[in-house]
Formats: structure tokens, sequence, C-alpha cells
């Protein structure tokens, strides 16, 4: 057993930590939550240059050939600094169905546009009732003469107002008590005709939108798999959201402790540094046993994922802690900050507004710990 | 990184497995003796005898003490699944005397006391309490003198649990009183049996048994002193660092029994394992005790490469400790009124068990080896917080 990362994963983040503490200062963040775009086009480049958007795809599509594991190195960077930008949308929302999903003509169309930098993607999954299972798939996906018809809302959509490609989880048939047979993946051009798109205004300005499908027209040869078969990737294509949304976490609660940490050092209060205090002391403890367990919790789904092991019990484990610990951290590390915490401008914030969005990520804690319960057989 | 144990790795605790499996009936004994709260009887000490003799209880040790060379992973490996099948042990021997022989004890000394501890046939109990020193144990003042070819020993020690049933007692005493206090201590091994000890029984909730230790004038041999006079708090917290880790193994099988009960027991006509609520609470539950298996495992691959844990072990103490705790209120939650039920009573759920051992003696983790407060400080100050 072994928990250590390689050397060279050590010098990818070691990299990433230095280009992104450069390039994302807080003053960045802020700006483009308010920016309806919501990222530097700059910044997208560089990052395409560094082959961050290919990090985890085959070479021969344009990509790196890293593991999932790296990504979520990566990631972990990424959400230390709260990077702006559909990188999380484009690479495993978009990128990743498409590798699972497509066939050897979509794939070789659509990946290396996105390592590149040149295509962005995202996958419309979530309804009104912003569920993550198929129960919660109902749009749906009528067949006509060279295609299909796509009729319905999706909602809390990531950054689909500036997708060039919307991966749209659709419901072609409704076999009765069987919720996740029926369900078919499209390829949806973000400019279609009936497809009306909006950005909804977050409080944490994350970019996340309602999709409205009027009667959209949809080519055959934009399935993404088979017709009633999309379920089962789609799942999949949700452990690796999770597990890579738990990596964003984890540096945004690690960043939350750092700052919590530093300001006990600085701050003075009745004659003495605030982190003398065993009320500080003992807050920065909670803090740091709640980060070590999203570190321990994620890198191990993130390890199995990257192995292809059967991981469903680990995964719901991972999330479900990091969206209730998140949360504790950030509501703990702005506190440690006193009244400047509560302010707009300062970083900490930034975080506590992300803890409560990312909570939802891809299933909240409730979600998994029912997915933990099955997978105990406790039923 | 590898999450999965490796194939030496998986045979080996395959190993120890089928050997606990093999002495169920004489673990059922063991446990028996954990309910009753008096120490190990003699069904305990015939566990140890048996696990000594195959090098699972020290198994890290070099084999010319009793080990089997063995990493610190495979050494947590035999102690979770011990922890799994038998329950919770609190060898003293094992550790915290034997590391602290192994590394600064005289030849004479480790060739007298190493084997026999590997083989499960002495056991020591922990003299570091007094009612002055308990958080602040670097304030105590069992006071040892040098006269020739002994130590001349007074004071008093206070929750000094093992005294009733261990071999020897593993003393921390003041030898320098001058010098600042964390200066001034000294490790000695004593015979329990030495003219001079009075030992008095002290019981804790869940009927648990410690001591009171009185010492007026115990003559200790100098050869009974560990390493060198005044260095003993050195040698404390070295060990610390090494045993300070939570074996998950004993929350995993209590969280067994507990799916198992709600699946068998029926509330309003149903079994409480169809509540919703009752699975999340579950569910959580293993959450948690998979973040403590972790934790644990994490001090044992660091001392693999060779990295000394520092708030590392006070974490995993403090968040596997108050995670057993978590999982003793679900239990008695569950049990509801059959909670209250002691040892011997008609219709105690398992003899009483539950509400006797796991519950009323769940706080005494949050408070041995370091109170959660005490722990929480500490991770603080190593995390580079000021001191006060």
């Amino acid at each position: 057993m072994d928990i250590d990362f390689s050397e060279e994963q050590e010098m990818l983040r070691k990299m990433a930590r230095d280009f992104l503490t450069t390039k994302c200062p807080g003053t960045l963040v802020r700006e483009m939550m308010e920016d309806e775009q919501g990222y530097p086009p700059d910044l997208w480049r560089e990052i395409a240059d560094l082959g961050w958007l290919g990090l985890t795809f085959p070479a021969k599509y344009g990509g790196e050939d890293g593991s999932f594991l790296d990504l979520a190195i990566l990631l972990e960077e990424m959400g230390r600094v709260c990077f702006p930008g559909p990188f999380f949308s484009t690479v495993l929302l978009g990128g990743l169905p498409i590798l699972h999903l497509g066939n050897e003509g979509q794939k070789r169309e659509l990946l290396p546009k996105i390592c590149k930098g040149e295509l962005l993607a995202t996958l419309a999954l979530t309804e009104p009732e912003g569920r993550f299972d198929p129960s919660g798939v109902t749009l749906k996906a009528v067949p006509d003469s060279d295609g299909f018809v796509l009729s319905g809302t999706k909602l809390f959509v990531p950054d689909a107002h500036i997708a060039d490609v919307i991966i749209c989880v659709a419901r072609t048939s409704q076999a009765a008590g069987e919720t996740d047979k029926g369900i078919t993946v499209f390829l949806v051009d973000g400019k279609s005709l009936g497809l009306e798109r909006s950005l909804l205004k977050t409080v944490d300005g994350s970019k996340q939108c309602e999709l409205i499908f009027k009667e959209v027209r949809v080519p055959s040869k934009a399935i993404l798999g088979e017709v009633d078969k999309g379920w089962g990737a789609i799942g999949r294509i949700l452990e690796l959201a999770a597990v890579a949304k738990c990596a964003e976490m984890l540096g945004g609660a690690q960043r939350i402790l750092e700052m919590a940490i530093q300001y006990a050092n600085d701050r003075q209060q009745f004659g003495r540094l605030i982190g003398t205090f065993q009320a500080i002391q003992h807050h920065c403890a909670n803090m740091a046993t709640d980060v070590d367990g999203m570190r321990m919790t994620t890198y191990q789904a993130a390890w199995m994922l990257s192995e292809n092991l059967p991981c469903r019990k680990e995964v719901a484990i991972a999330k479900a802690w990091a969206s209730d610990a998140f949360k504790r951290v950030a509501f703990i590390g702005l506190r440690v900050h006193g009244g400047i915490g509560f302010m707009e401008d300062h970083d900490v914030s930034i975080f506590y507004r992300k803890a409560r969005t990312d909570e939802f990520s891809f299933g909240d804690a409730d979600f998994h710990r029912d997915v933990v319960s099955r997978e105990l057989h406790i039923a | 990184m590898d999450f999965r144990l490796t194939k030496e790795e998986e045979e080996f605790r395959q190993e120890v497995r089928q050997f606990l499996q093999s002495e169920s009936e004489l673990i059922e004994k063991v446990r028996w003796e954990e309910t009753l709260g008096t120490g190990w009887g003699e069904s305990t000490k015939e566990l140890l005898r048996k696990a000594g003799a195959r090098g699972y209880l020290t198994p890290a040790w070099p084999k010319e003490y009793g080990g089997l060379d063995a990493s610190n992973v495979e050494r947590h490996i035999v102690a979770e699944e011990m922890a799994y099948f038998v329950g919770r042990m609190g060898a003293v021997g094992v550790g915290m005397a034997g590391p602290v022989i192994l590394r600064f004890g005289t030849e004479e000394q480790k060739k007298t006391f190493l084997p026999r501890i590997s083989r499960g046939e002495i056991e020591f109990a922990l003299g570091y309490t007094e009612p002055e020193a308990g958080s602040d144990l670097a304030s105590l003042q069992m006071r040892a003198v040098r006269d020739g070819d002994y130590y001349i020993i007074n004071g008093q020690k206070v929750f000094n649990t093992a005294c009733h049933y261990a071999d020897y007692h593993w003393l921390a005493a003041r030898t320098d009183p001058t010098a600042r206090k964390h200066h001034g201590i000294s490790m000695f091994i004593v015979d329990l049996d030495s003219p001079g000890i009075t030992i008095r029984p002290l019981i804790g909730l869940g009927k648990i048994r410690t001591n009171e230790v009185f010492y007026d004038d115990v003559k200790v041999p100098v050869e009974r002193l560990v390493g060198e006079e005044n260095r003993g708090w050195e040698y404390l917290v070295a060990a610390l660092a090494f045993e300070r880790t939570w074996y998950a193994g004993e929350n995993i099988y209590e969280l067994e029994e507990l799916v198992d009960y709600i699946k068998n027991t029926k509330r309003n006509g149903k079994p409480m394992a169809d509540d919703p609520v009752v699975r999340r609470d579950i569910a959580q539950l293993a959450i948690e005790i998979e973040v403590a298996r972790l934790f644990g495992f994490r001090i044992a691959c660091m001392l693999d490469k060779g990295n000394i844990p520092t708030y590392e072990s006070s974490m995993t103490k403090l968040f596997g400790s108050e995670t057993a705790h978590r999982l003793a209120d679900e239990w008695m939650k569950i049990l509801a009124q059959y909670g209250q039920l002691d040892v011997g009573s008609k219709h105690a759920f398992e003899n009483g068990r539950m509400g006797r051992v796991l519950y009323n003696r769940a706080t005494r983790s949050l408070i041995t080896a370091g109170t959660s407060e005490v722990q929480r400080n500490i991770i603080a100050l190593q995390l580079g917080l000021p001191r006060g």
C-alpha cells in the first residue's frame, strides 16, 4: 500500500501551482464572477498550450495520455485558486462522454479541438428537480425522419451559454420500473434552432444555465453511443465528475485552512495573536481533520477510477464527505477571519459561496449516503 | 500510489485472519473477559501467547527479538485484523514499553524483556498519570533517588490501568527535581510485586477497573533504568509518534453487528433497516470509519517511507476515537431502552455487552492517550499556530 504521488505527479502539481498562483489572483476570480463569459481568452489559450485541456485524452486525439489521477491533481490546484473558466465542463462533462461513448469519427472530430482549446462543451443532465439519477431524465427525444426531436428543459447546466457542443441526456423510451433504460445521449450544437439558452444569476458567480429545448432537431449521426443504452456510460461519467469535483473542493478547503492559519499568525487582539487562543487552535485542528479526510477519500476514489476498478462505494464516500466537509471548513475558516472574512472582496468569502454550490454537484451528501447504504446491503 | 494491499500484504492478512478465525471459541471468552471489565484474564493471556508465538504481537520487530521483520503496513494489517476479530486489547508491553526498550534499552534489557513481550508472556502497565499530572504529564512528581545499586522510589500514580494483572510497571519518575520539568524525568521497569507497592482499585464507567498505585520506598535496581537518566521524556514522546494511531477494525466489526441488528429487528412492524433515517445514519458512520481507516494506514505508509508523522498521529487518534464514540451513540439509539440493561439482566441484548462496554466505555478513549482537547492543541501547534 502506498499513498504517495509519483515524482512526475509532484512536478505537475508544482508547475500548476506556480502558474495558477500567478495567473489567478482573487481579483481576477471576482472579476470573472461578474463577467458573463466567465473566463479570459488569453488564460484559456495558455492552459491549452500547457496541455491541460488534453491531459486525460489519448495522444492520438491530441491529448497527453495522462491518467484520471493526474487530472485530479490538476483539479486540486485549480480548486485552490477557484479557476475561472469552462475547464471542468469542457474536459469532464464534454470530453469524457465523447471519449467514452463516441464512435471513432466523433472522437476524431471533436477531441482534438477540445484539447487545443478550440471547442467548449458541457453536459446537460439535470432538469428542474435537480436530480442526478436516471429517474430525473424526462426531457423527451422523439424519433423523426432522419433523427430525433428534443423537447424539455434542462437546468443548472454549467457553461452551457458559451458551449459549442451540449451533450444532452434525454429519454427515448420508457420501460416500466426501469428508469435507467431508455436513455439516449445526443451531441447538440449550442446554436441549434429551437434551443433557448439563458445564464442564471448565481450567488457564487458560477456559470449555470437554463436550457429550453423547443423541438430541437438532432440528426442520427449526433447520437453518442446507442439508442436507449446511454445511462451506463453516463453513470460512470457522474462518478468521474463527482470525484473530480471532490479534488477541486479539496484544493479550496486546503487553501481556506492555510489562509486561516496565516491570519491567526498575523491578527492580534487583546495583546496577543489570535492563534494563541484555544478556540482558534481547535477550529484549525477541526478544519485540518476535515481537509485530510477529503484528501484521503478523494485520492482513494481517484486512484481506483484511474485503475478502472469498481468503486461505487468509494466514490460515494468521497463526495458525501467532501460535500459536508468543504462547507464546515468554509464556515469555520470565514469565522476565524472575523469581520473581514464576511466581506465580499476577501478571498475566503469566495470559497464560502463555492462550497454551497459544490455541495450539490453530482449529488449532495444525502444522495451519496444513500449510495453507501445500498453498497453496504443494509436494505 | 496504490490504495490496495500488495499481493504479499494481502496474503499476510489472510494468514492472520485464518488464525483468528480458527480461535473463535477462545476469542468469545476473551470478549467476555473484556465485557466484565476486570482486566486481562486467562483467556486473554492464552490468546496473546498464541498470537505471540506466531510473531503477530510485534511483527515489525527484528527476528532476533521475536518479530517478523515486517513493514509498518504489515504491522498495521495484523493489528487491524486483531481489532476486528477480538476488539480492543491495549497492550502496553507491545505498544509502548517494548518499542522504547527496543530503541533505547541496553542489550541486557532487550534480551530480558523483548522476547517475552513478543511471545505474549509478560505485560506492562503504564505508570505515567498522577493526581496532579494528567494532561500535563511532565509535571509528574513521583520521586526516584539514586542510592548505590538502587533507586528508591516514592509517590503516587492514578488511573494506572493493568497494574492488577500486569507483571511490570512502565514507570515515569522524577530523578532531577531541580531541572526544568521535561528534563528531569527517567523511565524505569519495576516488578509490580516489589515490596512497598500498594495497588487499589478504581472503578470507571462500564465497570472497567483501573487503579491508584502507591510507592513507599520501593527499591528498583539501577539495571532497570531505561536509557539515560533525565531523558525519559524524549523516549516517551518518541514512542508516541510511532504508536499513536487507530485500528478501524474494531469499528468495522461493531458497524457490521449494527447492520445485522437493524436487519433483524423490527420497529412498527418493519425491520429497522427499512427506515431511511436509520440507513443514512449508518451510512454516515461507514463513511467516518473509512476516513479513520485511511488515516490509520497513512501513519503506517509514512513510517515505511521513513517519514515521521507529526500532526497526523494526533489527528488519527482524535478522529478515530470520536468516530468510535459516535458509533457507540448510534448503537444506543438503536437499542433504545434495551441499552440500559446491564450484563446479566433478563432481556439484555448480547448479555448487555453493548450498553456496558460500548457506550459506557466509549468516552474513555476521548480522554486516555491524550484527551481530544490536547490532541487538537497539538495538531494546531504542529500546523504552525503560535504558542500561547
